[in-house]
């Protein structure tokens, strides 16, 4: 019999103002300390918020980019002559920015790196990085290729921060308090991130052991509103749905959630809903945090970086904490991680995002 | 042509609803997508909205604040939301920049999410905004499912 082809995980790399690299991200969001604190890389006085969680002394979006993702086929074991033919999935920021057009930047990447595989730029807003990742665990699954690399970007800069500001969207007590009583909004956080998905049956000479497997994946709309989710879940439950099915597993497989929660009162309350129509019961008894509330909210980069702390962590045996928490929210009934990590034995993770659009993604990470 | 609810300034979104609403409308007169269809969106533009964006950037530069709306129309999910909304499309929304040809980048990740299981048929939309030349898009329905 031929054994099912499995997308695994063999490199993984990200720089958030938790730190630089795999050990700095699994080690502050167990730590579970915000990362917050006052912009300083650009002028935020006409602002009603003016704090981020950003990395100091940041060098350019490609030129941390294209570390990223040397540090990442480092981990992976790949050296030049395993990046050739190797595809480069991309998420930024689409449209005019100070750099390089988004498709000139993945080419300049992909040069740097030699990747020399197709290239693909995902501007799909905060569910670029895990629409990315679920193309190419797609894209290895069912033969295409053997090896991708996906990299994603955002740091912090005064346009998105102007606008997070204008539409009151940024937390005006400084604080992301997903799932809490209380919660007043997401704040901004700089994520550059970089993982090696390979196939199980091309496992090289030398390569490096996986970190975690990318078990299932789920994509899906809301049909609901531009920018509003719709609040019984139902576009989220569906992903969460796709992503079970295609690992074969029972929502209670699910030991743990990174959920996508930015501490904003409707899309976390739809958040939850979405769990309790995707899991059920269990959707009360997995644990849950989102990492969000350390790291902040990294944009188009947020699925990549949520899905190597979440892989970490669950490798590791202990799950994040959720900081910035108050107390319980009855729209928000779920058994949220809120004092000191949770150790755990758990094999199974989802991660999720959603984004303007209505756009919904789960990521299903196994280890062991 | 008709301005979109909700969206100002640019015309991004008005061009791409105008031409899926065309698209939409030969596959399903003015009904919604039946629910057991799954219709994802594709959206493909090198420029996304470029108007809003320079907009923003000027302002911003100026040391002022820029309009709510502009944040809720900051990124091309919001439109392709504005459609699935009207239309029922409960598929997946995927926005790329185009890194060869955006036809051939478009109908290759349509193929994806629809190998895939994810989406029955796609809206593939193709739409870039010169900066001082018309805007020109285009929308076609990949796949086809229980169409009534």
């Amino acid at each position: 019999m031929v054994e099912a082809r499995v997308a695994q995980l063999t490199g993984v790399y990200a720089v958030s103002a938790l730190g630089r690299g795999a050990d700095a991200q699994l080690a502050g969001v167990l730590a579970g300390v915000p990362a917050f604190g006052p912009v300083r890389r650009f002028d935020t006085a006409a602002r009603r918020v003016t704090v981020a969680a950003t990395v100091p002394e940041v060098g350019t979006l490609p030129d941390e980019l294209a570390a990223a993702i040397d540090e990442a086929c480092r981990a992976a074991g790949l050296d030049r002559e395993g990046r050739t033919g190797c595809a480069l999935l991309l998420a930024v920021h689409g449209g005019p920015a100070t750099g390089p057009a988004p498709a000139v930047l993945a080419g300049q990447l992909a040069a740097r790196c030699g990747l020399s595989g197709h290239t693909r730029v995902y501007t799909s807003a905060c569910v670029s990085a895990s629409t990315a990742v679920a193309d190419a665990a797609a894209q290895i699954t069912r033969g295409d290729v053997e090896r991708v690399v996906v990299a994603a970007g955002y740091l912090v800069e005064p346009d998105q921060f102007a606008l997070f500001d204008a539409g009151r969207a940024l937390a005006v007590d400084g604080a992301v308090r997903p799932f809490s009583a209380g919660r007043r909004g997401l704040l901004l956080g700089d994520g550059v991130a970089a993982v090696v998905l390979e196939s199980s049956s091309g496992r090289r000479r030398g390569g490096a052991d996986p970190v975690a497997t990318v078990a299932g994946w789920g994509r899906a709309g809301d049909a609901f509103h531009p920018c509003q989710p719709e609040p019984g879940g139902s576009g989220l439950a569906r992903a969460v749905g796709g992503a079970l099915r295609r690992a074969g597993l029972t929502p209670q497989a699910v030991g743990y959630v990174n959920a996508n929660a930015t501490g904003t009162a409707q899309s976390d309350a739809a958040e939850a809903a979405a769990l309790r129509r995707a899991l059920g019961g269990h959707a009360t008894e997995v644990p849950v945090s989102s990492t969000k509330s350390v790291h902040g909210h990294a944009l188009e980069a947020s699925g990549l970086l949520e899905l190597v702390v979440t892989a970490l962590a669950l490798r590791h045996g202990e799950l994040p904490v959720n900081a910035g928490w108050r107390g319980p929210d009855e729209a928000c009934p779920l058994n949220v991680i809120t004092t000191a990590p949770r150790r755990t034995t758990a094999t199974h993770a989802l991660t999720l995002n959603a984004a303007f659009g209505g756009a919904n993604t789960a990521l299903l990470v196994g280890v062991g | 042509m008709a301005g979109v609810p909700g969206f100002v300034h640019s015309d991004f979104a008005p061009v791409v609803v105008a031409v899926a609403e065309r698209c939409l409308r030969r596959g399903y007169g003015t009904q919604q997508v039946p629910p057991e269809v799954r219709t994802g969106i594709v959206l493909v533009s090198a420029s996304g909205d470029l108007a809003s964006a320079r907009h923003v950037r000027a302002t911003v530069e100026a040391g002022g604040r820029v309009g709510p709306l502009f944040f809720f129309q900051s990124v091309p999910n919001s439109v392709a939301g504005h459609i699935a909304a009207r239309w029922g499309l409960r598929g997946p929304v995927v926005c790329l920049s185009p890194t060869g040809d955006p036809y051939t980048d478009g109908v290759a990740e349509a193929d994806l999410l629809r190998d895939d299981g994810d989406a029955d048929e796609v809206l593939l939309i193709l739409i870039e905004q010169a900066p001082d030349g018309p805007t020109e898009a285009v929308a076609v329905l990949l796949g086809g499912g229980a169409r009534p």
